[in-house]
């Protein structure tokens, strides 16, 4: 299949021979081979765009929607990821003490874990690609799940355990989702569009964010595009939390002197407005 | 409208915190309660992380609290000097209670301890004037005025013989000035166990023990939550930056109202009526307690900080 359309790509390089120069030509074949050589994707034929690539959080913030489009082959199918970077984080947890009273009772840490971690697909991920596939890209939770690691658990059963726990919490502030056969397709110019939307929640922290589209053929990833989404405070919203961390005494004595002000000016309006003592 | 909350990082609906501000500061006016007891694990439930909503609970108490002992010096039911005397010990046992938690966490059972003693002084404090101002109510009606000044009890025999005796005129008290450095001393070691302000331990103890009159009781207190909550306000947002301006301010909005229409209110129920119904709330908000450590929880886990 990939050789028949780079056959196809060179049959078109040479058709153009005679109109262009000739070392635009030696450039175009110098690449062709280089793509051969290296066995890189194949046609280039992906593409990926976002929506918007720069999310702000201001004043009225509250989530966004991230769509994501592009033209791919239409012999093959999309999974699309859209995840934060790994990272460390630090969680409670539960547990029964003395057999009644639920508290917490430690803390476990999951290692190389994204913050946020959508993913969607045109079909069943299980159905169109290989589990080792799967974990190469980490793509799906299962694979997730593999690439994680989770302190202090005794066995595989426990990990599995507290990683299931923390995809409920995580599903629970919309920062992780699964879903599949959400992508929509449409032929134009030729060309096979793909469209899907994701639902950006606010509870999604200023950071870089990457979308991920795999173009999926015989249980296999043949072709990849990335997109980046920076998500950034601005205004109100950036000067105030850069002020509640770097000038701390600054923003705790406007923070009192506001309530203290607001206090005193509703008792004063109220003695005005009064008469009700 | 929404509006996005820049150190909680989170989006919330503006009628939500000014609605609780406002509920809040009514029983702020009405009790001479901070209320974190109520607010905090509300602004919990709404996902705010419990560091910050603890905070900027602290933060919005100052302008609650200013707004009601403004409302309460008013009308004269303020003690100042009672205040003080309680603050200073407070202050004190408030820094005696952080280091009562660090060692508590260096045991390791931190969590239980404090939520065990929370849910002890809540129910302790709770059930005991439920029943008290139940019954001085049954026994107004029934006896009409009858008053009993011969019959003191071994605590009253106790603080009189203290030295340091001093009169309280606003209060129309006596006593040694030791009294309320110490009861305050011990309600600031449990409100920095618990995290709390204290005001509802603190209500009790100066009608209790202190026997000083309703009014003047709930003037007072307040007076003594807003120092309190102005250094907590500003050891929070120093060390930990956990206070969330705008949350804080939705809040005020409501709670600074809410504490003038509650401090009307007070004046037009009795005594035995507002304590019947702060214990009632006192009540309810330990069965909730109860009921969050016995059922299941549907999340095992979340995120640190708070109680």
């Amino acid at each position: 299949m990939k050789t028949n359309e780079k056959l196809k790509l060179k049959n078109e390089n040479l058709k153009m021979k005679s109109e262009r120069s000739g070392s635009r030509l030696l450039i175009a074949l110098f690449v062709l081979l280089g793509l051969i050589i290296s066995g890189a994707p194949a046609s280039a034929e992906l593409t990926a765009i976002a929506n918007h690539d720069h999310i702000s959080i201001d004043f009225f913030y509250h989530g966004s929607n991230v769509s994501v489009r592009g033209v791919s082959d239409p012999g093959a199918d999309l999974i699309i990821k859209i995840s934060a970077p790994d990272g460390h984080q630090a969680l409670r947890q539960k547990g029964k003490v003395g057999g009644l009273l639920w508290m917490n009772v430690g803390t476990i840490d999951f290692e190389q874990v994204p913050a946020l971690y959508f993913v969607t697909s045109s079909k069943k991920v299980d159905d169109i690609l290989s589990k080792e596939e799967m974990a190469k890209y980490v793509i799906g939770y299962e694979a997730l799940e593999k690439h994680v690691g989770l302190k202090p658990v005794k066995d595989e059963v426990e990990k599995s355990r507290w990683f299931n726990e923390f995809l409920k919490y995580k599903e629970n502030s919309k920062l992780y989702s699964s879903a599949s056969e959400n992508i929509t397709f449409s032929q134009k110019d030729g060309k096979q569009n793909y469209y899907t939307l994701f639902e950006w929640p606010y509870q999604a922290a200023p950071g870089d964010y990457t979308v991920t589209v795999y173009a999926v053929k015989n249980n296999k990833v043949v072709e990849k595009a990335e997109q980046k989404i920076v998500v950034a405070q601005a205004g109100v919203v950036k000067q105030l939390a850069g002020m509640a961390k770097n000038n701390a005494s600054v923003y705790g004595i406007l923070s009192i002197l506001a309530a203290l002000g607001a206090g005193f000016g509703v008792g004063l309006i109220f003695r005005k407005g009064g008469g009700a003592h | 409208m929404y509006l996005y909350l820049p150190v909680a990082l989170t989006s919330i609906n503006v009628l939500i915190p000014v609605g609780l501000g406002l509920a809040v500061g009514l029983l702020s006016g009405l009790f001479g309660v901070g209320g974190g007891f109520l607010m905090t694990p509300l602004l919990i439930m709404l996902g705010i992380p419990s560091t910050v909503a603890a905070a900027t609970d602290s933060n919005q108490i100052v302008a609650a609290s200013t707004s009601g002992t403004y409302a309460h010096w008013k009308i004269g039911n303020v003690d100042f000097k009672m205040g003080f005397y309680l603050l200073a010990g407070g202050f004190a046992g408030g820094l005696a209670g952080v280091q009562g938690i660090k060692v508590l966490k260096a045991m390791g059972n931190a969590d239980f301890v404090i939520k065990i003693t929370y849910v002890l002084m809540l129910g302790i404090v709770g059930s005991y004037m439920f029943f008290e101002s139940l019954q001085s109510m049954k026994k107004k009606k029934a006896e009409a005025v009858e008053v009993k000044p011969g019959k003191e009890s071994w605590m009253t025999k106790f603080l009189k013989s203290l030295p340091l005796q001093t009169h309280f005129e606003k209060s129309g008290v006596t006593h040694s000035v030791l009294v309320p450095v110490i009861f305050g001393g011990f309600v600031g070691i449990l409100a920095a166990v618990m995290g709390v302000g204290g005001g509802f331990l603190m209500v009790p103890v100066m009608v209790y023990i202190l026997r000083m009159p309703m009014h003047v009781v709930v003037g007072t207190s307040l007076f003594q939550i807003l120092f309190n909550c102005i250094e907590v306000t500003f050891l929070q947002a120093y060390t930990n930056h956990s206070v969330d301006f705008i949350l804080a301010v939705l809040l005020l909005i409501g709670s600074t109202l809410g504490a003038q229409v509650g401090t009307v209110f007070g004046r037009k129920l009795k005594a035995d009526q507002l304590k019947v119904i702060l214990a009632g709330i006192v009540l309810l908000v330990t069965v909730k307690m109860v009921f969050d450590l016995t059922l299941s929880p549907s999340l095992l886990l979340g995120l640190g900080g708070g109680h």
